[in-house]
């Protein structure tokens, strides 16, 4: 039996009495919960985390209606019933006294923090007069709408359509955009690693044992201890996964396209890639390998510090693994302009031995209607999509719409920075709102103070979120989110290698005045007077509407929280495919080597895997091939600023979290000892790191962990808002060092600069 | 006493993100500023590029011959019929002989029950449940391995038998029942 004392437990969440008495002076925040004991067994509730944008399967246990302890649901078999410290924290969340449970007003300037709590009502009314006057007197377009993904994007983008702005924007562009992009043009989709699988695993940088992405950090785990796969890992810090790796190279920061081009190099030039598939496949290979001629190992050396034997040995070994190996195509940082270059080439490097929907390769997974259509009957069920017919076209252009180079990305979330330049420079029209979900664009993009200005002389802002983030400090009104333990959402699909959907459920009655954000925006709908785009009653109608009335399937996915459907498959997996004809006797038939390779296809204008594309040489004249460009990125007598991520916090959002925040706080520079003995800096010394937007005062961690010429520390502190308790203050705030620069094609921006270092 | 719970931490596996440390609070309460169980990743120690980390579970031994059941003037620190060495909070004086005595640093003044405390393997809530204690529940990447030792299917004795193991401070004869699997790069 467990014994839990309320009190106790909201202790041990961290809120201190130092912090409570703060808190109290925030109006609008979660007042202290009242002393009751919690007996008894409780049951859990499965549902989807929301600490990161992973968005992990969860087994919620819930006491007396109190949430006390997260773990992973079981039921997902490749997260391994599994949770990261952040997951294990969001009861912390749940319960954190500075958690905003009241809409509130400014009253005092933009960023002042002085706040008035309202009632819902009021913040409708408030929006809805704004936005319409914006509306009446510029246009809807002059409103620019942005969201965390998720259910949260799809809201507010649906409120921003029927209002009659184009001007949607995910965080892609200063995240995961670059991969996403650079799959578009390749392969014409998004695609996933088999990591797992994988006998030989080519990393650059990216950190899967500090950035936690649970079955991809599990399955590359599982690959190097229990299958015995090689991993090696180019970055210029020794990071976790650089500790693992069993070889390490402390690359030059922004030149691992030079690498990756020079591994593609040796595969070519060695005759050690997959003819046949590149034949069958791949369009636009003879251009590539004229480019990459020149591209040798010893060239790459001379930019990367990584020795050209080390390179051709290593694409030796990654080729005698073929196609069971991989060449991680990463995940957030941006490191150069050349991004978009960088992507393209490491997929190069997959594409060359043919590992595409092979087991340890890469692969494009398999969504219900199209795995039924190969199995010959109806193995998933096909969610409906609810939506509403007739929906306005908006009659502007979209403010990204400038260059032609970023089509691609307007469909995949948007370049978000110009929202600054359409704020502050009227390029290409002049943007008077900001609506904002769950998003804090002072900490992700770059150069804080041109973010701050823009937020100065926008006619209205307003932010929906959990707290008063560096971003929602600048707000007119801030809507108080529930916490995802109180809210109830669509049911999402998280197919893989086969069908699966799962659904995020409430856990725990609604504290304070908060609502879901479908609930938010429908509300701000209707007051707005757009009433008529919103046919559905609540989450429920909309549920039953997905799963088409089929009660029983709502209901098994609610109880299991997680149900996938039928055998996995790879389309080149000869194994795999027979086991899948025996299971669905009407299923295609295989073709002559045992494989579905036929039906391997690409939706890029070719129909191919496009190594080298017509469709971006038109968009970027002289992007057509993967190309080798100089990149400068600090001056000579300056430090490369790298950053990344930490275990204990996701990038803009958690650092104000109770158990969180008591776990990490702050982030030390990380100096090499010879650049911190130059400069007479020692361990813990406090520093300041100057680059060509800003200065940030913090503290150095000297260690021979990372380059000479390069200083690191991990994103999302250093936040400026008084309101943001526990995280203001402290440590380097990184996107007020990194200037404001947009990377070609991709529309990233761009998280490597120069600083000088000093001690203070 | 047939029983012989033991923990083995894999710091190959481990990735110091301290997914057990926020289980552990979660299920045992513990309040801010003492902890139950850590994971300390020391370094990077060794001569660039050969650098490794350490990744060092601080968490109770739950030694066999526990010095703190030893110092305990009140019999508060016990060992139970399943061979875990627990706190009776209400027979503990504070007197903190036990806090001194503990070679690893690891028992606490617990402020809110101003008794000493520390890792029971989830004695009471979760193993009385018939669950594996929460650090074990959520390792990411499975680098910890509860079980009964003396269950030679158990996949802890298995473990035992085929992996390098090693203790902490074996030399002082407190018989920890906390095995660790050294890391290839680093030795123990």
């Amino acid at each position: 039996m467990i014994e839990l004392n309320r009190r106790t437990f909201l202790k041990g969440a961290g809120a201190s009495s130092a912090t409570c008495a703060l808190a109290s002076l925030l109006p609008g925040s979660l007042a202290a919960l009242e002393n009751k004991q919690l007996k008894g067994i409780g049951k859990d509730i499965a549902s989807i985390c929301e600490m990161c944008s992973t968005r992990c399967p969860i087994s919620a246990r819930v006491i007396e209606g109190k949430n006390v302890f997260i773990s992973g649901n079981k039921a997902a078999k490749s997260f391994g019933g599994k949770v990261c410290a952040r997951g294990g924290a969001g009861h912390s969340l749940l319960y954190d006294p500075q958690r905003i449970v009241k809409p509130l007003k400014r009253v005092g300037e933009r960023g002042e923090g002085k706040w008035a709590e309202i009632s819902w009502d009021e913040a409708y009314q408030l929006i809805a007069v704004n936005l319409n006057k914006i509306k009446k007197e510029h246009g809807p377009e002059a409103v620019a709408f942005s969201s965390k993904s998720g259910s949260q994007e799809k809201h507010l983008f649906h409120l921003a359509t029927a209002f009659g702005s184009p001007n949607t924007f995910t965080h892609a562009s200063t995240c995961p955009g670059g991969y996403e992009i650079a799959a578009k043009a390749i392969f014409g989709t998004k695609v996933k690693r088999d990591l797992s699988n994988s006998k030989y695993i080519i990393n650059f940088g990216h950190n899967l044992y500090e950035g936690i992405n649970m079955s991809e950090t599990r399955g590359m785990m599982a690959a190097q201890m229990d299958k015995g796969a090689k991993l090696v890992v180019f970055e210029p810090r020794f990071s976790v996964v650089a500790d693992k790796a069993d070889e390490w190279y402390a690359i030059r920061p922004g030149t691992d396209v030079a690498v990756a081009l020079a591994l593609c190099h040796v595969l070519i030039e060695d005759n050690l890639y997959d003819k046949a598939f590149v034949t069958r496949y791949v369009e636009g290979f003879e251009a590539f390998a004229a480019e990459v001629k020149a591209y040798t190992p010893e060239w790459a050396e001379t930019i990367s510090d990584v020795p050209a034997k080390d390179i051709r040995r290593i694409a030796h070994e990654y080729a005698a693994k073929a196609p069971h190996a991989v060449v991680d195509f990463g995940h957030r940082a941006t490191f150069t302009t050349e991004e978009f270059e960088m992507r393209r080439a490491l997929y190069a490097a997959n594409v060359l031995i043919g590992n595409i929907e092979r087991k340890g390769g890469i692969y494009i997974g398999q969504k219900p209607g199209d795995y039924n259509k190969l199995a010959g009957e109806a193995v998933a069920p096909v969610l409906a999509k609810p939506g509403v017919k007739d929906m306005p076209k908006p009659a502007a252009k979209r403010i990204d719409q400038v260059e032609e180079q970023y089509a691609m990305m307007w469909t995949s979330g948007g370049v978000y920075q110009t929202i600054l330049d359409a704020t502050l420079s009227a390029v290409p029209y002049q943007l008077h709102g900001w609506v904002m979900s769950r998003t804090n664009p002072m900490q992700t993009m770059t150069d804080r103070a041109r973010v701050v200005e823009a937020l100065k002389k926008l006619d209205f802002i307003a932010v929906c979120d959990v707290y008063i983030s560096e971003t929602a400090a600048y707000a007119d009104v801030i809507l108080p989110e529930s916490t995802y333990l109180e809210r109830d959402e669509e049911i999402a699909d998280k197919s893989g290698k086969n069908p699966a959907y799962y659904v995020r459920q409430r856990v725990v009655e609604t504290l304070g005045d908060t609502k879901p954000s479908w609930q938010i925006f429908k509300d701000v709908g209707v007051a707005m007077g757009l009433g008529e785009f919103y046919p559905w009653e609540n989450m429920e109608t909309l549920q039953m509407l997905q799963v088409n009335r089929d009660t029983d399937l709502l209901r098994r996915i609610k109880n299991e929280g997680f149900v996938s459907f039928g055998k996995p498959i790879m389309l080149c997996e000869p194994k795999m495919v027979a086991e899948f004809i025996k299971a669905y006797p009407n299923a295609r038939p295989a073709d002559e080597d045992g494989t579905y390779a036929s039906a391997l296809t690409f939706k890029t204008p070719s129909g191919k895997i496009e190594l080298t594309s017509a469709k971006v040489e038109a968009m970027a004249p002289g992007r057509g091939v993967i190309k080798f460009r100089e990149v400068n990125l600090k001056k000579a007598d300056e430090l490369y600023f790298i950053q990344g991520k930490v275990a204990v916090h996701t990038n803009g959002a958690t650092h104000n979290v109770p158990m969180l925040a008591n776990l990490m706080s702050d982030n030390a520079v990380w100096v090499h000892p010879v650049t911190a003995g130059k400069l007479g800096i020692s361990n813990g010394d406090p520093i300041r790191l100057t680059s060509s937007v800003g200065t940030e005062e913090g503290h150095a961690l000297v260690t021979p962990g990372i380059r000479q010429d390069t200083v690191f520390a991990y994103m999302g502190f250093g936040s400026k808002n008084k309101e943001l308790v526990r995280a203001t203050g402290k440590g380097i705030h990184c996107g007020n060092l990194l200037p404001h620069v947009t990377a070609p094609v991709c529309g990233m921006t761009v998280h490597t600069t120069g600083v000088t270092l000093a001690k203070r | 006493m047939n029983k012989r719970y033991v923990m083995v931490h894999d710091e190959n596996k481990c990735i110091g993100c301290q997914a057990c440390n926020v289980a552990c609070r979660s299920e045992n309460g513990v309040p801010e500023g003492v902890t139950r169980l850590q994971v300390r990743v020391e370094g990077p120690f060794g001569e660039m590029p050969n650098l490794h980390f350490k990744y060092h579970r601080v968490s109770c031994q739950q030694c066999e011959d526990a010095p703190c059941v030893k110092v305990c003037p009140t019999g508060a620190a016990y060992v139970g019929e399943d061979g875990i060495i627990s706190i009776h909070t209400d027979k503990c004086v504070g007197c903190m002989y036990c806090v001194a005595a503990c070679p690893y640093k690891v028992r606490f003044m617990n402020p809110e029950t101003k008794a000493a405390d520390k890792c029971n393997f989830c004695k009471d809530s979760r193993l009385a449940r018939g669950e594996e204690p929460a650090c074990v529940t959520v390792c990411p990447t499975d680098a910890l391995v509860f079980g009964d030792a003396n269950d030679p299917r158990s996949e802890v004795a298995i473990m035992l038998n085929t992996k390098i193991t090693y203790q902490d401070k074996p030399h002082l004869g407190t018989k920890p029942r906390v095995y660790r699997v050294p890391t290839k790069r680093g030795g123990i």
